[in-house]
């Protein structure tokens, strides 16, 4: 009778868990148009920015979800962006074509993805680790590129008018949706997402079942490239300059959005393809409020605090249901 | 192990690097530490790459991995540099004030990066991002997002800058602190029976919580130490570091984490880590003699690219044994 009652708590407390971070978007958007409307400001203006901010980030988290589910960790996102957006822009004003401009970014983007994937699997490097050299290499070599041809801090650009016709809301809509909706299959419906969400949960366990870690590592990586190929793409459509600083805090923002929608950083088998999505939406909507609410120079850093201060307090209610006795690692 | 193959194997890597960069100094037609001035660099950059990489490792080798020591660096030589100008106005003594209030205030950040996670029980990944975001945040807010300059310059901090035995006495305290530490006292036994055995440690009765903290701690004061050094050597404090732009502090410190490592397996880790400062120190005044042909970009690439081999070769020793062992007939 209490075993059922424990299990009956358990499930009440998980349903609460899985439905929070929705909640938190729908209240998170409440707040910033009541703050807009308060403050006076045009509302449809600020949802523009929080779309093309928060498109970016959703779309590259979505494809590093396959990543993150694997118990893996990949940080050389964000320059993997700048660097596959610089050679892309690089790219247009060689040819001035934007089919070959498309296809170099990813190109680019997963052939960066699938270098990271071989380096951990096939030479077994800590993933970590090769994301965290991976970052430093892409990142100096993009701003060397952009510091020669373009000067550090105007950067890099194509003419506005060559992405200015996708540059609206419906195609970047039916981008997210279109790339979001393979995800979700694939994650969900395949034998591609069950095994990663396996391998992420008991390692041991799946290579005993005869799980090939490194072909699911790779796939991971390669969703994971065509996420940031998007992401670099649509940054390009947004603002067509690149400097070096474009895309920077992508990288450690994924994980941040990730662990805001709901998934745990571990992996496994609770790991959300739509964790990426409502974090990332949610992420930026948090920020946005704070920066409209605390309206100084000063007031960034006490933004910062209570963002971070609302994250940590997310994942530990997300998390309330799987402690330990031991300190986790 | 025979102390001939000990002694070869401790050395053999500070050797190795240590002819090579002067081969390559001697072809450039340059010298690697040419003058006062350039050894004074060189001994301060030793402590700051073998403090950080000492910081790094005490977590990470138990498996918790800290994003947050950038940022306790910047915060507690901030906090450090304010209290100590409001207490000697850059009078005498004004360096040893800021390095032991930078250690104390480095101590008590790392207390309560630590308390967190041991109270939140959420992985310290996830842990160490929220608090590196609420410490830059707070630096942020301290600083305005501005320099911090007429603190750390004043005759004291010249005078600890310009001296290079104030960094060498630094790097022969801290290392024998840190072997007396971790290897002879109950905690080092306790922290070491806890990194090899969570679960068997914890049911023999070893105090996890007390264990964990003190490592926070430990590390805090460690990156305080290096907050002081990094603010001696460049006379200024950056604290207008936000979203993550803290956490490049650390990267330094992979790549004589692992050399550090490998010099272990031969005596101990700890003089591990100082002789690959030292390897780190001679190639960083390479760089510095090279600087006209070497850029910064190139620099950045050149150590991820070291990183990378490196790993490739310590992660897959026993294959590449294998195939130069030679064939018996």
């Amino acid at each position: 009778m209490e075993s059922n009652q424990i299990v009956k708590r358990y499930k009440t407390r998980q349903r609460i868990i899985d439905v929070l971070p929705f909640f938190a978007l729908v209240l998170l958007f409440g707040l910033f148009c009541a703050v807009v409307q308060a403050k006076g400001y045009r509302l449809d203006m600020y949802l523009r920015i929080i779309f093309n901010e928060g498109i970016v980030l959703a779309v590259v988290a979505t494809g590093a979800v396959f990543i993150y589910s694997l118990g893996s960790f990949d940080i050389s996102l964000g320059a993997s962006t700048l660097f596959s957006a610089t050679l892309g822009v690089m790219t247009y004003n060689a040819t001035q074509s934007l089919p070959l401009m498309i296809l170099v970014i990813f190109g680019v983007a997963i052939g960066c993805s699938l270098l990271s994937s071989v380096l951990a699997s096939v030479f077994h490097i800590p993933v970590f680790v090769t994301t965290v050299a991976m970052m430093s290499v892409l990142s100096a070599i993009a701003a060397q590129i952009i510091t020669t041809n373009g000067g550090a801090l105007g950067g890099i650009s194509i003419p506005s008018e060559v992405v200015a016709p996708l540059d609206n809301m419906g195609f970047k809509i039916a981008v997210l949706a279109a790339f979001w909706l393979i995800c979700f299959f694939v994650f969900n419906y395949t034998k591609i997402g069950r095994r990663e969400k396996f391998l992420g949960g008991n390692p041991v366990c799946a290579k005993l079942s005869g799980i090939k870690i490194n072909t699911y590592a790779i796939i991971a990586f390669v969703m994971a490239g065509i996420g940031v190929g998007l992401g670099a793409f649509l940054t390009l459509v947004y603002t067509p300059s690149v400097t070096a600083s474009t895309a920077s805090s992508i990288g450690m923002n994924i994980v941040v959005a990730i662990v805001f929608g709901g998934m745990p950083i571990s992996g496994g088998p609770r790991s959300r393809i739509y964790s990426a999505l409502v974090g990332g939406f949610s992420y930026i909507l948090l920020n946005n409020i704070l920066k409209l609410i605390v309206d100084s120079g000063v007031g960034y850093g006490v933004s910062q605090i209570v963002a971070a201060v609302c994250f940590l307090a997310v994942v530990y209610v997300t998390g309330i249901n799987y402690r330990s006795k031991q300190l986790p690692r | 192990m025979k102390t001939s193959r000990k002694i070869i194997g401790t050395l053999a890597i500070p050797c190795i690097v240590t002819a090579i960069l002067l081969i390559l100094c001697a072809i450039g037609g340059k010298s690697m530490i040419a003058n006062r001035t350039g050894f004074n660099y060189f001994v301060q950059y030793t402590a700051i790459v073998m403090i950080t990489t000492m910081a790094l490792s005490v977590n990470l080798n138990s498996g918790r991995f800290d994003f947050s020591l950038g940022s306790m660096a910047v915060l507690s030589s901030v906090l450090a540099a304010k209290v100590t100008q409001q207490l000697l106005h850059g009078g005498t003594g004004s360096a040893i004030a800021m390095l032991v209030f930078g250690i104390l205030f480095g101590a008590i950040l790392g207390l309560a990066s630590g308390a967190l996670y041991v109270s939140l029980k959420i992985p310290p990944i996830i842990t160490s991002l929220g608090v590196t975001l609420i410490y830059e945040g707070v630096t942020f807010t301290v600083t305005s997002g501005k320099y911090v300059m007429d603190e750390v310059r004043n005759p004291s901090m010249t005078a600890f800058a310009g001296n290079w035995y104030f960094p060498a006495i630094l790097i022969v305290v801290v290392l024998a602190l840190m072997i007396y530490l971790f290897d002879h006292t109950r905690f080092g036994y306790d922290y070491k029976a806890l990194q090899s055995g969570q679960k068997v440690a914890v049911n023999t009765g070893i105090r996890e919580v007390p264990n964990a903290l003190l490592c926070y701690v430990i590390c805090g004061a460690l990156m305080g130490l290096v907050g002081f050094l990094n603010a001696a050597r460049s006379s200024n404090i950056n604290g207008g570091a936000l979203n993550f732009g803290s956490i490049g502090i650390m990267f330094t410190a992979f790549l004589p984490m692992f050399i550090g490592g490998y010099i272990g397996r031969f005596s101990n880790d700890k003089l591990g880590y100082f002789l690959a400062a030292v390897c780190m120190s001679m190639l960083n005044s390479t760089f510095a003699a090279f600087s006209n042909e070497i850029s910064a970009s190139m620099q950045s690439i050149i150590n991820a690219v070291l990183l990378v081999v490196f790993l490739i070769y310590l992660n897959n020793e026993g294959l590449l044994k294998k195939l130069f062992k030679p064939i018996k007939a």
